[in-house]
């Protein structure tokens, strides 16, 4: 076959396209194993502009005007609009997937994005104007916390959006809410707003350190999407919870999802477990390669956990570019026979 | 084809016989193993960590069943990282009780344990908190022989931490070794030795008493017992007599390889060191003297003919795996001596070979 002049051209862009697609999306492997368990394209509501009570669950947006999710609001009698619209969405989700841990797939929002279930902020990708950055070609997948749905009744999607120019809103993608059959249970989840603080001070791990002043951050979540962008190097989590009852097992588990790229973890001051090294010691190399797709789960002694007191995570991490942070879920404790049952059950599902 | 390319075809032939040749010499083994029990095939599998899976009592009949040597990603556990213990049962026979024998893995990722009839035997890297990998080094393990069942079942326990990417054991051979060279020691000094971290030169001495020293196998690095990321100066002490067809016989003191040098003495007095050795043809370039087979001419007088002998070695390592750490260790006479200098051509050139094997026998 000859190629003519043309189709270089067009295998080229192809290839162009292929490999910034690898490099702006890197799919992980957990991706794939999202199963879509509800549709939310269709009709929604919107409005442009944006206003405080949108986000709540009690607004009553019958007034709105209806619209189609996904596609751009130009293609919708909102044509040379730029700026904030808000897209509201009710649906209900069965009681089926209590265990299961649930995302929302919002597609490509253009250009920012703000998304609340039932009035709780669970994801948030750009920034918003005066310190705008778009985020138009990232994928929005936003882990839903269990403890904010309501499997009986009504759930509510807010989404505040805002684009600079040319097409906005929501505008590609297989928009729904997504179960991960194989995702890891945890007794007691630890996701949600943890401290964090750039720069490192091995200080930092201990019980009594000092975190008031440190910033908030949504655990997991990529920190170049909460407000860290292009930020590389190292940064320290923290989190304090109140540990109930006993464990039956002396040995625990400590599920951080994913890490980019490299991190030491310490319970109550004592580290438990890390991967990657923070300095390669032979080479003195900065580390590298691909330790952001491994799976944490960090076995300890339940004896280092105190039981009706306040215990405290605290996780190094070193970030060597690109994306940084806990970035995937779950995170939390569980028990070693249910993550052994676990691992054994998954072996089944994925066909073994 | 014709003339020329025949001429040059002739020529490639001749060069290839005599790299071969050539390779055969400088390639030699370093070791001679030969496996008497096939491990490889199915292991009983889990992820976890519960000290209790060690015992050779405890039932893992609800266990899965997983091929070995392979990464437990290719099993069903992709994505897996953390604790997975192996077990799996084994019989010997016809083994007699005074041979070595090696447990052999070619490669754990990252870090193991391992334990037979639930007793520790080793392991290679660490486990969290301080983990460390050890996932490109071949398993190499001593037996001891109170640990063997020679006439039941046996049961090994590998205990596996996998950090990231492929987990287990992922490479063979798998499987209980005897080092073919032990054949020509005439007394066998490997097994348990006394040893003692630092520096002292009073520890040569025949006649002091080590009786507090902890025990240490050789050979086997001293990383794997216990003095994880030892780096510097330790010794090694072991007694023995002379059997009767030994006496006053010309012997040499074989010392397999040490990492990274070493002072041997006996009965008090020093009989040789690896820097020594350079003028044997054995140990030829600096920062390669963890690679020298030590092979020592026991001086006559200095030896103990009836009574007990000491050997005491003052080991230094500069860094990594440090100790005695592989090949024969014992006494080997002048013929034994020379079979096994001849079997490991190893950094001896063409020339030197021609020259031993034609010209002076």
């Amino acid at each position: 076959m000859k190629l003519n002049k043309m189709s270089w051209k067009f295998i080229t862009i192809n290839l162009i396209l292929m490999i910034s697609a690898l490099n702006s999306n890197r799919l992980t492997a957990f991706e794939g194993d999202l199963v879509r368990v509800k549709n939310l394209s269709g009709t929604w509501k919107f409005s442009i502009g944006e206003r405080e009570e949108w986000i709540s669950a009690e607004y009553d947006d019958t007034d709105w005007e209806s619209i189609q999710v996904p596609s751009p609001w130009e293609n919708q009698g909102f044509y040379g609009y730029n700026g904030f619209g808000f897209y509201r969405k009710t649906f209900t989700i069965s009681n089926e997937y209590r265990e299961n841990g649930l995302y929302l797939i919002l597609g490509y929002i253009d250009d920012v994005d703000e998304t609340y279930l039932n009035g709780q902020k669970i994801g948030s990708t750009g920034t918003f104007p005066p310190i705008y950055a778009t985020a138009y070609n990232a994928k929005r997948v936003y882990r839903i916390p269990k403890e904010l749905i309501n499997y009986n009744g009504l759930n509510i999607l807010a989404v505040k959006v805002y684009d600079s120019y040319q097409a906005g809103g929501i505008v590609g993608g297989d928009i729904g809410i997504y179960v991960n059959p194989f995702e890891i249970p945890v007794d007691l989840s630890l996701e949600g707003e943890w401290k964090f603080k750039l720069g490192d001070e091995l200080g930092r791990k201990s019980v009594t350190y000092n975190d008031s002043q440190w910033d908030k951050i949504l655990v997991p979540a990529k920190w170049e999407d909460k407000g860290y962008r292009d930020y590389d190097g190292y940064a320290w989590y923290r989190k304090s919870f109140y540990y109930k009852g006993t464990f039956s097992d002396e040995t625990i588990v400590l599920v951080l999802g994913k890490i980019d790229d490299v991190d030491e973890v310490y319970v109550n001051g004592v580290k438990v477990g890390m991967t990657g090294d923070f300095v390669d010691r032979e080479n003195q190399k900065l580390p590298t390669g691909e330790h952001y797709q491994a799976l944490r789960g960090y076995y300890f002694s339940t004896k280092l956990l105190k039981s009706n007191q306040k215990n405290t995570i605290a996780v190094r991490v070193y970030d060597s570019g690109g994306d940084g942070g806990i970035y995937e879920g779950p995170v939390g404790l569980v028990s070693q026979t249910r993550y052994i049952e676990y691992w054994r059950k998954r072996k089944q599902l994925k066909g073994w | 084809m014709n003339r020329r390319c025949k001429y040059r075809y002739r020529i490639g032939v001749r060069v290839v016989i005599l790299l071969i040749i050539f390779c055969g010499f400088i390639r030699a083994e370093a070791e001679d193993l030969k496996r008497i029990i096939l491990l490889s095939g199915n292991w009983k599998f889990s992820v976890g960590d519960y000290h209790a899976w060690a015992n050779p009592g405890f039932n893992d009949s609800e266990w899965d069943v997983i091929e070995v040597p392979g990464k437990w990603e290719d099993y069903g556990y992709s994505d897996y990282n953390g604790y997975a213990w192996y077990r799996k049962n084994f019989t010997i026979q016809n083994v007699d009780e005074n041979t070595v024998l090696y447990l052999v893995f070619g490669r754990i990722d990252d870090s193991d344990e391992v334990y037979l009839n639930g007793k520790k035997l080793s392991g290679s890297g660490s486990m969290p908190p301080n983990f460390r990998t050890a996932y490109n080094e071949r398993r190499k393990y001593p037996i001891p022989k109170e640990y063997l069942n020679y006439t039941g079942t046996n049961t090994l326990a590998v205990r596996v931490y996998d950090c990231y990417l492929d987990g287990g054991i992922i490479d063979g051979p798998v499987g209980i070794y005897v080092d073919e060279d032990n054949n020509l020691l005439d007394l066998d000094l490997s097994g348990q030795w006394k040893f003692h971290l630092g520096d002292n030169k009073q520890w040569k001495a025949g006649a002091f008493n080590d009786e507090l020293w902890t025990a240490i196998t050789v050979p086997s690095d001293w990383e794997h017992q216990g003095f994880d990321e030892y780096n510097g100066y330790a010794w090694y002490r072991r007694k023995f007599k002379l059997s009767a067809n030994l006496k006053n016989k010309p012997l040499y003191l074989i010392l397999g390889k040490i990492d990274d040098n070493d002072y041997v003495y006996l009965n008090g007095e020093l009989i040789g060191s690896v820097f020594e050795l350079e003028k044997d043809g054995e140990y030829k370039r600096k920062g390669y003297e963890y690679n020298a087979r030590r092979i020592y001419k026991i001086p006559q007088e200095y030896l103990n003919q009836n009574g007990s002998n000491t050997i005491a070695i003052r080991v230094f390592d500069s860094g990594l795996r440090g100790g005695i750490y592989e090949c024969p260790i014992g006494l080997m006479t002048e013929i034994n001596c020379r079979q096994y200098r001849r079997k490991h051509y190893e950094n001896q050139s063409f020339w030197d070979f021609i020259i031993e094997e034609f010209l002076i026998d």
